[in-house]
């Protein structure tokens, strides 16, 4: 782990207080409810990355791979089979940037 | 090798509603040691009514014939009505899993005789320390109830916290859940206060905004993720997820004349079933409308539940039916058990088929 960088789960503990706080506003916690919400998709994982938030979904609908792209605060998606336990699964992985909560000073260490 | 949808739909033709059991929530009194301010079945030191346990496990027996496999003791407070001993005892012998919720003051040697034939059990928090004894009304009582967990879990009992937050606790639920879990409790159900009962009473800023709710929502979320170990579950639920996965209702909603209702077993059609204090036998939940009861405790025959089918449960299938569809396309959150029992209070309509 670079020097400084936050651990994941020190980061994923600040994450459930700065969600806890009501300093985080009402605003900023329906507009990220509003970017992880994806019509089909049961969210599985919930997770601080280096983006911001990385979020597992799984289906058993290939999902409109378009309107994926479209969702705003999307900064990479992907979409592979769930594998050899369930062949007709799909598991789609996406990353949000989320300026208001901690992780973006990560981000900046990884991204230079 | 079977697909995934075909084992989806296994798993859905043998589900019953959005439980994972087929469950009987029994509220043997309402006698309770405190009289917290949210109480929903409004119990209290004063309310020393009870329920006979024989006419309790009597009844329990013909629910086991319709296909109920769990007992969950509530109240009032479980461990205050003299009989619960026979009635867990009695319970098991049926085959019935048997777990409690319990607000943790009578956890003692002195009950642990009791507490350990359970299969389940959760100790029932509002909040911190503050939060908590000032909504049960009693200095202390988070401390007790924390040593409950504490004695549980060392003694080897899987304990579970059952947390009900009004709005303005939801910031402490980070550190309560910490707390928990470093007293050894295993799961953590977090639900939002109701409305119901002598939460009815409570000022309007106890209860959730739809922001609220999506900030619960996500600290849940987020405490799943931080809290690898521990079975973290919250009762809100993105409403588009509830309809698109409404055939855990095909029991109660598929019907035809090739799968009528008198040859399934209740706990297909009725799941949870709550009995009261009062022997009264309700869908769902303690508060639901008395316009859908089911039988009484006294009154429950192969007959009984016969006569329920073919007059009142098309009233049943009705509402859950249009609280379902009324979700679809809807944003934002819902408390399914809470949200059908409202509508339960506001159900207007004739019935597809029977009286």
């Amino acid at each position: 782990m670079p020097p400084g960088a936050t651990p994941a789960s020190e980061l994923s503990t600040r994450l459930s207080r700065r969600l806890a706080n009501f300093k985080l506003s009402d605003a900023a916690v329906n507009a990220l409810a509003d970017r992880i919400t994806v019509e089909g998709l049961s969210i599985a994982r919930f997770d601080p990355c280096i983006y911001g938030i990385c979020l597992d979904y799984y289906t058993d609908k290939l999902p409109a791979l378009a309107s994926l792209s479209k969702k705003k605060g999307v900064v990479k998606w992907e979409v592979f089979p769930y594998g050899i336990i369930e062949w007709d699964r799909f598991h789609v992985r996406m990353a949000f940037e989320v300026d208001e909560l901690e992780g973006r000073g990560l981000n900046r260490e990884f991204l230079g | 090798m079977s697909s995934w949808a075909d084992r989806r739909a296994e798993r859905d033709a043998a589900r019953s509603g959005f439980l994972p059991d087929r469950i009987v929530h029994l509220h043997a009194t309402r006698l309770c040691n405190l009289a917290c301010r949210h109480c929903y079945s409004e119990s209290d030191p004063g309310r020393h009514a009870a329920l006979d346990p024989g006419s309790i496990l009597a009844a329990l027996r013909i629910l086991r014939a319709e296909g109920y496999t769990a007992v969950s003791l509530s109240g009032g407070e479980p461990l205050v009505y003299g009989p619960v001993a026979d009635v867990v005892d009695g319970a098991k012998a049926l085959g019935y899993r048997v777990t409690m919720v319990t607000n943790g003051l009578l956890v003692s040697p002195r009950t642990d005789a009791v507490l350990a034939r359970l299969d389940g059990l959760a100790v029932s928090f509002d909040g911190l320390a503050g939060t908590h004894d000032t909504v049960r009304g009693r200095a202390g009582a988070f401390a007790r109830a924390c040593d409950a967990v504490r004695r549980l879990a060392a003694g080897g009992r899987p304990v579970g916290a059952a947390i009900s937050l009004a709005r303005d606790a939801i910031p402490e639920l980070p550190d309560l859940a910490d707390h928990l879990v470093d007293l050894g409790a295993t799961a953590l159900q977090i639900r939002p206060i109701a409305r119901a009962g002598r939460a009815r009473a409570l000022p309007g800023d106890t209860f959730y905004s739809a922001s609220d709710e999506t900030r619960l929502y996500l600290v849940v979320m987020a405490l799943q993720e931080e809290l690898r170990d521990v079975h973290v579950h919250g009762d809100l639920a993105p409403a588009h997820g509830l309809w698109e996965d409404r055939d855990a209702y095909g029991g109660l909603l598929g019907t035809c004349d090739t799968l009528p209702f008198a040859t399934r077993p209740l706990a297909d059609l009725v799941n949870p079933l709550v009995v009261t204090d009062a022997g009264t036998l309700k869908p769902i939940a303690y508060d639901f409308d008395a316009r859908f009861d089911v039988a009484t405790v006294d009154g429950l025959s192969a007959d009984a539940i016969a006569e329920y089918k073919r007059q009142r449960l098309p009233r049943l299938q009705l509402l859950v039916a249009r609280a379902l569809a009324s979700l679809r396309g809807r944003h934002g959150l819902v408390d399914w058990f809470d949200y059908v029992t409202r509508a339960s209070e506001r159900f207007t309509g004739q019935l597809a088929r029977g009286a």
